[in-house]
């Protein structure tokens, strides 16, 4: 059985752990953590690890032992510099938390770009992870949106580029930007792309643990992870009623079912597919035949087929040649810290304009 | 020679005669006084009369005093010979009652010629002296030494007699009362005479024979008896009661009682609880063989000792006492009946006690139904407690 380490940090990647946890209780709703186990595809340990201890005790269905208070007051207030120093003086116990949970294959590291704890501490952590463990490390890595403000934009800029220098197997992007069309308002969004988020991780967990019709495995993950730039996303897609598997397949590919922008059939390096089906609905050949197709655009397509009941279920990992939208993003971001710049050299500016009015004056009594 | 000493002899007592015959021949009074009356001679001795008696031969009584000389009393009878009374210094005067009359006495006191009367009085009649009089006082006491008797039983009657008077009781008769269809056995009609301060027991049996069953007074033990001197006096000693009963059969009698040693006579289903029967044999005669039956309700069970027993006799006044352990099985009252058989008779008891289903078993099925709650709520804080942070 493959063993998977799932770690949450910051505030985002607490909360899509806690969703993964959730998921993994099945359609049970709240109250089946009360009466039911976790019910993972593989040996999971999960930990979310955060400096906001507020942001812990949020949580829901983490168990309270896999919850890491890395104490520093409250957070470290999207201070990156900060979060960096405090993950230095904790690493130790840290890593003491994730060792005590024995030995992995596979570590998802999920964390926001943009946030204090999860995007100083990520880079660092794959760091260490690397030392430690023989394993393979995917990031799944939450962009924010473009308005959250100007310290978030330079934390996800900086923050991604600190990451792919430590060079983890993989980086699959989530960009709140491009999901907030799941729901109208923010909260729903999160929720609604946590939850998204956890079920895909739990899907590709399920089919790198099980017994396959047409087999990928961690092999397969790590060749399609080192594709292209390391950078990529997932797609997925449900089978309609009168759907064929191809149009299944196609689906994933859609921009509709992706995490992040991007037009795989342009920028997309290698991919996995991974179908889950009733077996009347999996079709080999046109499997076959549609993988053949799409790999002659996309690259190198793993497929993995898992027989399971119900209608066919797609999800499409995809690592990607060009980034378009994270050129844009931190071209957003650069223009943001030079605004950010200006404008603190005139305030500093016009301070000191202010204070000249009393150069060589004296106060008198 | 003779001749001269008896004239020396015959001499002298004519000179003394003579003297005498001079000292007392001089009538120093001689007429009547009465009693309480009294003279004074020669302001030194008193004659007082204390007394007249007429009698056979009749006499006075006189108390003469003188000086450094007690007074002392005396009785001088009419005819006798004159009372000498000599003085502290030897002189002599004689008293001679000459007659009586009443309260009256004439007498005459002769002594030496210059004495005379020297005062005539009157005096107070001291507390007649107490003559040495005896009198008998007989009390009486009867006892019974049982006040309860049946036909054809006997009552043993002791009389005890004391004399608390100065003087012997003498000719006492004893008259005991009677109660019609007894006899008094050796009960005497005369006692022996009974000195001062002497006790005497006097006891006879009083036999019930046929006297009709009743309370009796029995009335006061009369005691008639005279003194020395003859006076009569009687004495009686108090009432007394007797009861006489119907001669009683003698037949043995039982009683049986049930007890069931509870506070509030609540038993608990299923638990063991300890009851006692007693058989007390409260007739006058042994039992012949006993024997006892139960009559218990459908759920009641003995569970430890025998509870039908048989006996082979009961002495009257004893019992038998015996205890089983009883179980009832079903709540509600209970009774159980004892019944205890002898020779041609039979007696009867019961005892009720009500019997309540145990705690546990009342409220076993909310218990059984808390648990799995219980469980469940000790699951949910639990789980609860793991996802709390």
């Amino acid at each position: 059985m493959l063993n998977i380490l799932i770690l949450g940090l910051g505030q985002c990647g607490n909360r899509v752990l806690d969703a993964v946890n959730r998921e993994a209780f099945g359609s049970g709703g709240t109250f089946a953590k009360y009466y039911s186990r976790q019910k993972f595809p593989a040996s999971v340990k999960t930990i979310a690890v955060n400096t906001a201890i507020n942001d812990l005790k949020g949580l829901t269905d983490t168990l309270a032992r896999d919850r890491f208070h890395v104490p520093h007051l409250h957070g470290v207030g999207a201070n990156r510099t900060l979060g960096k120093k405090v993950f230095e003086d904790n690493k130790e116990q840290i890593m003491s938390e994730i060792d005590k949970r024995g030995s992995f294959e596979l570590i998802f590291l999920i964390t926001s770009a943009a946030g204090g704890s999860g995007s100083s501490f990520a880079p660092l952590l794959v760091k260490e992870l690397k030392k430690a463990y023989n394993a393979q490390i995917i990031c799944i890595m939450v962009l924010p949106f473009r308005e959250e403000g100007s310290i978030f934009m330079q934390n996800t800029a900086f923050c991604i580029r600190e990451l792919v220098e430590e060079r983890p197997n993989g980086i699959l992007l989530v960009d709140n930007q491009y999901l907030k069309k799941y729901a109208g308002d923010i909260k729903s969004a999160y929720d609604k792309i946590n939850t998204t988020v956890a079920r895909r991780v739990l899907f590709m967990i399920e089919a790198l643990n099980s017994e396959m019709l047409m087999v990928t495995d961690l092999g397969d993950l790590k060749t399609v992870m080192n594709g292209g730039i390391g950078i990529g996303t997932m797609g997925y897609y449900e089978a309609t009623k009168d759907g064929t598997i191809k149009s299944a397949i196609l689906g994933s590919f859609k921009p509709s079912g992706l995490l992040f922008p991007a037009n795989v059939y342009d920028e997309g390096a290698r991919a996995m597919l991974i179908i889950k089906g009733d077996k009347k609905y999996l079709d080999l050949d046109l499997i076959t035949k549609t993988v053949e197709e799409l790999s002659t655009e996309v690259g190198q397509v793993f497929k993995g087929v898992l027989v399971k009941k119900g209608r066919p279920k797609v999800l499409s990992l995809f690592t990607l040649n060009s980034v378009p939208e994270l050129e844009k993003l931190y071209a957003t971001a650069a223009n943001a810290i030079r605004f950010e710049m200006d404008k603190r050299e005139q305030s500093k500016k016009q301070l000191d304009d202010a204070f000249a009015h009393i150069d060589e004056l004296e106060p008198i009594y | 020679m003779n001749g001269g000493r008896i004239l020396v002899i015959a001499t002298l007592f004519m000179l003394a005669y003579s003297m005498m015959a001079t000292a007392t021949d001089h009538i120093i009074f001689g007429q009547y006084l009465r009693v309480n009356e009294g003279i004074e001679i020669n302001y030194d001795i008193k004659i007082e009369v204390v007394e007249v008696k007429e009698a056979t031969v009749d006499s006075a009584k006189f108390r003469i005093s003188s000086y450094m000389l007690p007074e002392k009393t005396y009785t001088v009878f009419k005819g006798d010979t004159p009372l000498k009374y000599e003085t502290r210094d030897g002189i002599s005067i004689y008293i001679e009652v000459i007659s009586v009359q009443g309260k009256t006495v004439f007498f005459e006191v002769k002594g030496p010629d210059e004495w005379r009367v020297s005062n005539y009085y009157e005096f107070e009649p001291e507390e007649a002296e107490t003559e040495a009089v005896t009198v008998p006082k007989l009390e009486i006491a009867r006892t019974l030494d049982i006040s309860s008797v049946q036909q054809g039983q006997t009552v043993k009657v002791t009389l005890k007699i004391k004399n608390d008077g100065n003087g012997t009781a003498k000719e006492i008769n004893l008259d005991e009362p009677t109660i019609k269809g007894t006899y008094k056995e050796g009960c005497p009609a005369t006692l022996d005479d009974i000195a001062a301060g002497a006790t005497e027991r006097v006891s006879y049996d009083l036999k019930i024979v046929d006297a009709e069953p009743g309370t009796y007074e029995l009335t006061p033990t009369l005691l008639n008896y005279k003194s020395e001197s003859g006076a009569s006096y009687s004495s009686e000693s108090s009432s007394s009661v007797l009861v006489i009963a119907a001669k009683a059969v003698s037949v043995p009698k039982l009683e049986i009682k049930i007890t069931i040693e509870s506070g509030d006579d609540v038993m608990i289903c299923g638990e063991r609880f300890p009851a006692t029967i007693r058989i007390d044999n409260i007739g006058n005669a042994t039992t012949g063989r006993v024997t006892t039956k139960s009559r218990l309700p459908d759920d009641l069970r003995v569970v430890d000792g025998e509870i039908d027993p048989v006996y082979e006799s009961i002495k009257p006044g004893d019992y038998e006492e015996y205890e089983v352990m009883l179980i009832a099985y079903e709540p509600g009252k209970h009774i159980i009946e004892m019944d205890v058989l002898w020779a041609d008779d039979e007696a009867s008891t019961s005892a009720e006690f009500w019997a309540e289903r145990s705690g546990f078993d009342k409220y076993y099925i909310y218990i059984l139904a808390a648990i799995p709650i219980l469980l469940l709520l000790l699951w949910l804080i639990k789980r609860r407690r793991e996802y709390s942070f």
